[in-house]
């Protein structure tokens, strides 16, 4: 009978969550008129049940539900938004060309390039502002004229072949 | 992965390499024209050429014989064909910015007949003329695209 009893009261709280067995309820509900341990047990879990649920209940109806929801959702719109770095760093994560292997490698690769290109970049400029400009001129058969047009848009080179087919205005 | 990432660094190198030379490569316009006081007629191509002329010399006529544009490589001399027996040939000294600095020859029957190195800035013209041709004078138009 104790082992019975025993094997019962394991079965109990289940049996109180509605949590049995056809053939377990059975067995409980057979055991229970013969058991005043037993049933004392499960009256116990009864009055805590009570207890617990009248003030949730109550609770329940006075709170405002609909109110509370507005509010949780008030306060998932005004979560900070994430800062431009925390983006960068979460686009990163998921991201699987920036992973370490290949994040190192490119830093470098932009390191050289930037290294490299810089001096480009900046190179002091030896440009000369102005027209087109004649540096020298030979020429061991004709004699050799520069004109430098009145727009300053260009440089004329002029061989004199014969000086009479070269008519000139300036 | 790490295959990949030398891969990119290679390519990457290899791009820097490839713009370095097309950043040394000047593209150059090469216009050659008969200048004649035949005719009046101006090709419309010309009509640059004839504006900026036109205050130095009286030509009526523009003739467009040639028009090409030559890649110039540092130091590697292009030669142009400009009239039979004559021949142009440039060559890129150095390239500053906006301003390339280019030896120009023209010859005639192999040897030279003028020697001269220029400066051309884009939008700015070195022409050479002079040498006759027909009825008319040659017109070299060198400008920096």
């Amino acid at each position: 009978m104790n082992h019975r009893c025993s094997s019962v009261s394991n079965l109990l709280e289940k049996y109180f969550d509605q949590e049995v067995t056809d053939d377990e309820r059975t067995l409980v509900e057979g055991h229970l008129p013969d058991c005043p341990a037993c049933r004392e047990t499960l009256h116990s879990m009864e009055r805590v049940r009570n207890l617990i649920q009248s003030p949730v209940e109550e609770a329940v109806e006075t709170e405002n539900f609909p109110w509370v929801w507005q509010k949780i959702e008030r306060e998932i719109r005004l979560k900070e938004k994430p800062t431009l770095w925390e983006s960068f760093r979460s686009w990163l994560d998921i991201t699987p060309l920036f992973k370490r292997r290949v994040l190192i490698p490119a830093v470098v690769a932009i390191a050289i390039l930037v290294f490299v290109a810089t001096p480009l970049l900046f190179k002091k400029s030896t440009s000369y502002p102005g027209p087109s400009v004649v540096e020298y001129v030979e020429s061991q058969t004709y004699n050799v004229m520069v004109y430098q047009l009145e727009d300053s848009k260009g440089t004329v080179i002029w061989l004199f072949e014969g000086p009479e087919k070269e008519i000139s205005r300036s | 992965m790490r295959r990949i990432a030398s891969l990119f660094i290679f390519a990457l190198i290899l791009s820097l390499f490839s713009t370095s030379v097309v950043l040394g490569q000047v593209q150059t316009r090469v216009r050659v024209i008969e200048a004649s006081n035949v005719g009046s007629s101006i090709d419309s191509s010309l009509r640059d050429v004839h504006g900026q002329l036109g205050s130095l010399f009286s030509f009526s006529s523009y003739r467009l014989l040639k028009d090409e544009t030559v890649t110039l490589s540092p130091n590697q001399p292009i030669s142009v064909p400009v009239h039979p027996g004559r021949s142009l040939e440039v060559t890129l000294i150095k390239q500053q910015r906006d301003t390339a600095e280019v030896r120009v020859k023209i010859k005639r029957e192999g040897t030279d007949i003028l020697n001269t190195q220029v400066r051309l800035s884009p939008g700015r013209t070195v022409s050479i003329g002079g040498p006759k041709h027909g009825e008319g004078t040659l017109l070299i138009v060198l400008s920096r695209l």
